[in-house]
């Protein structure tokens, strides 16, 4: 039977696949309705957190900064609690990374302010003497990417009933609404109101500018996504 | 019965034949020094040291045609 | 020149040649300058503060592991596939007009698309998954590369003329089939651009963005099924096909036992796909699946050994071609690299060890002293061994190519070894505490402490990339100022200029 597979090749390829397969069929494919579950107090993204988090991706900073705290005591005294499957649901792609260049991000919303990630991104080296990470300027004139964030949150609510619009429970046993415009001139504004309350917070003029406008910076997007990470 | 239990059968039981077939396997090999067309096994490493396009090749496609 | 009825036809075998040495340069220098990034971050801005986007390491750092993976490594698999298919399937490419077509096609539509990755991801048009970076039309347009692939694979099977399929055939069908499935399942997203508004009116937005079919755990999941298996379809198993052939043939010596090269072959294809949960260690994903990444992982040194010993042992008697032949040398090497890295990973695989090695610089070490070391020598290798027989010329210079061998052999060990102990040293910092039980350092600390190795690494990737120019200078001579060679010289040893 073995030297009977060596000279036929398509079955000799079914047999390679079968054993190459089963690891991935056992392994994987039956966790996938567990473990997307949402934990309480994990709301999904709003439209301008949604677009910083495409800027951080446009820069790969999951190259550098992990989003994933593991469970040691080193590790939740430097970043928080340690990470919880359903803190994850709603992340299309997951962003844990696989290197830490720079400090895990998981929490960062916790104990970093907007004024702080400005100065920051404009000149790491100025706020952290050390640092080697390469100063992000150009987020402060290119123009986050509404559109594309809202045609996302449109997408993952049609597809995977991402709670968008209805109530989401909160850990104080509140609830939380995450709202996403109607049309895409809706969430344009949506997305402006949260941008306003963001630039308030910042010192840089032309940001400001921009804001007052009716534009959003990458900067400003990306400052959402960053003070959403909890 | 749940997913993680049939996870586990399904776990063992792919295990268990791949076993039975790795050293059913090796047993093949070993056993027997010629194969099904009287080759050596270790004969067809010859494929590559007799690659030229005028080499005879170790086991043709035209031996079976003409039987 | 003899008279000879048919020739082996090495066109498309060639254009991937050209397309190996050119990817390997590019992602090489986009590595080096990577690394000295990590060292000097003024390097980050060394076309100007105006081009600082795109000359930034995390803009860069896609471009340096897709320009290996997809670009070097793959073109390499490619090159040696369209010469090795032939020759152990004894049949040439000229006999097929349509084999032929497939093979260029193949060829014209992969430089498309790497030329579609470059510019997507200079633009920063990602997905943020590792080594699977690529939106969703650069996604089906590889899809479609590696279905040409596989026509070319199975079509050249299928006009065959010796019958037994040889040991690298069959690591070649495992390559396509396993990228494939791989591939496929990773990539599984949705196009936003489908989608419309509540009110029924058009988004617009950007029609190349599309997100996930997984969410979190079970995103990570999935991609590091991938990434850890595109490791073992890309980085394993093809180079394994590869020295399978060309170290005997080079050589003149049967492979040491050729039952065991098929034993190993079943071990690694079982075992391998389970070994991925060790990416995901104490991360959210279920504590059976990350038990079994370790078990596997450590499982997968049978099989992985069984190949590189079985390589170590065709030499048996022969070991003054080591010394004699710069060209088995780099093979020799490679395998002895592959034996030590397929060590060091299941090592990196136990848990209590991953809780310091996760996340730190002896991953990339890892990553680099099977890539460099194994990878990268064996296509070297594998390109010195094909030149002279598909241009007919002899090498240009042994010389060059032993000067060579031991200035990349010096850069990968100045790599891994500075990588270790950057690894272990930010590792441990990250994890200490003082006697009050507070951390003993800040994260800056374990940054700042890093720099004389971040250095030392640069100048190994450096001095690698020096020998890899080397390289292409010396096939680019040999291209076109070796002595012509008649086909009696190219049995066995290649022929080599002073």
């Amino acid at each position: 039977m073995f030297h009977w597979l060596e000279k036929h090749p398509f079955f000799f390829a079914v047999g390679v696949f079968l054993v190459i397969s089963f690891a991935g069929l056992i392994e994987i494919v039956p966790n996938f309705a567990q473990a997307s579950r949402p934990v309480i107090g994990t709301a999904p993204y709003s439209t301008l957190e949604l677009a910083g988090r495409h800027v951080y991706i446009k820069n790969s900073c999951n190259a550098c900064h992990s989003q994933l705290v593991r469970p040691f005591k080193s590790e939740t005294d430097r970043y928080g609690h340690y990470s919880l499957s359903g803190e994850y649901a709603y992340d299309r792609p997951f962003l844990w990374g696989s290197k830490r260049t720079g400090p895990d991000l998981m929490r960062v919303g916790n104990y970093r302010t907007t004024d702080w990630h400005e100065n920051h991104m404009k000149a790491p080296a100025d706020v952290v003497p050390g640092s080697i990470m390469p100063a992000y300027t150009w987020m402060f004139t290119n123009l986050a990417d509404i559109n594309t964030a809202y045609a996302e949150q449109l997408t993952v609510a049609q597809f995977f009933s991402t709670p968008y619009n209805k109530p989401v429970p909160m850990k104080d046993g509140s609830t939380k609404v995450v709202a996403m415009g109607n049309n895409v001139t809706e969430a344009n504004a949506m997305a402006l109101e949260e941008a306003k309350l963001i630039a308030a917070d910042m010192k840089d003029q032309d940001v400001k500018d921009a804001v007052a406008n009716g534009q959003i910076p990458e900067i400003v997007a990306l400052i959402a996504y960053m003070n959403s990470l909890k | 019965m749940n997913i993680a239990e049939l996870q586990a059968y399904g776990y063992f039981a792919l295990t268990a034949i791949l076993v039975v077939v790795l050293y059913g396997y090796i047993y093949h090999l070993y056993s027997k020094r010629e194969d099904a067309n009287g080759h050596d096994y270790e004969e067809y490493s010859n494929i590559a040291l007799k690659d030229d396009i005028t080499d005879a090749p170790v086991s043709a496609i035209s031996d079976d045609k003409e039987k | 020149m003899e008279n000879r009825p048919l020739e082996y036809d090495y066109t498309v075998a060639k254009m991937f040649m050209l397309t190996t040495i050119l990817l390997g340069i590019v992602g090489m220098l986009i590595g080096v300058i990577l690394a000295f990034q990590l060292a000097f971050p003024e390097v980050n801005t060394i076309l100007g503060s105006g081009l600082a986007e795109y000359t930034n390491f995390s803009r860069l750092r896609p471009l340096h592991t897709d320009a290996v993976i997809f670009g070097f490594t793959l073109s390499g698999i490619f090159a040696t596939w369209y010469y090795v298919g032939q020759r152990v399937l004894k049949v040439s490419m000229a006999e097929s007009g349509f084999l032929m077509f497939i093979g260029k096609l193949h060829f014209w539509l992969y430089l498309v698309g790497v030329v579609a990755v470059v510019v997507t991801l200079f633009m920063g048009i990602t997905t943020s998954k590792e080594y699977a970076e690529f939106e969703w039309p650069i996604d089906i347009a590889i899809v479609v590369v590696w279905v040409l692939f596989g026509i070319s694979l199975f079509g050249l099977i299928g006009i065959r003329r010796e019958k037994s399929l040889y040991i690298s055939v069959w690591y070649y069908i495992a390559t396509f089939l396993g990228i494939a499935m791989l591939y496929l399942f990773n990539n599984m997203e949705i196009p936003t651009m489908l989608a419309t508004a509540p009110d029924g009116s058009a988004v617009g937005g950007s029609w190349m963005h599309s997100v996930s079919m997984y969410a979190g755990t079970n995103d990570a999941l999935v991609q590091w099924w991938y990434g850890h298996n595109a490791v073992a379809f890309g980085f394993t198993v093809p180079i394994v096909a590869m020295i399978y052939y060309f170290l005997p043939k080079e050589s003149g010596q049967a492979i040491y036992s050729y039952k065991l090269s098929l034993l190993s072959f079943w071990g690694l294809m079982f075992v391998y796909l389970w070994a991925g949960g060790h990416h995901l260690l104490f991360s959210t994903v279920p504590d059976w699946m990350q038990t079994m990444g370790s078990i596997f992982s450590v499982i997968l040194i049978l099989p992985s050994w069984g190949s590189a010993i079985n390589m170590l042992l065709t030499m048996k008697g022969e070991w003054q071609q080591v010394a004699a032949s710069p060209l088995i040398k780099f093979m020799v090497l490679g395998s002895t690299f592959y034996m030590f890295s397929t060590l060091e990973g299941p090592i990196q695989a136990i848990k209590s060890v991953n809780a310091i090695a996760h996340f730190t610089d002896w991953i990339v070490g890892h990553v680099h002293d099977g890539v460099l070391g194994w990878v990268g020598f064996m296509i070297m290798a594998a390109l010195y061994h094909m030149a002279p027989r598909v241009f007919k010329k002899e090498i240009y210079s042994k010389s060059l190519m032993a000067t060579q061998f031991w200035i990349q052999t010096l850069g990968v060990v100045l790599y891994f070894t500075s990588m270790w102990i950057a690894g272990i040293t930010q590792g441990m910092m990250w994890r200490a505490h003082d006697e009050f039980g507070n951390l003993a350092y800040s994260f800056i600390d374990t940054v700042t402490v890093l720099h004389p190795y971040y250095t030392i690494r640069g100048v190994g990737g450096l001095l690698y990339l020096v020998g890899f120019l080397m390289f292409a200078y010396n096939i680019y001579k040999t291209m076109t100022s070796g002595r012509k060679v008649e086909e009696s010289e190219l049995q066995n040893a290649s022929p080599m200029g002073a």
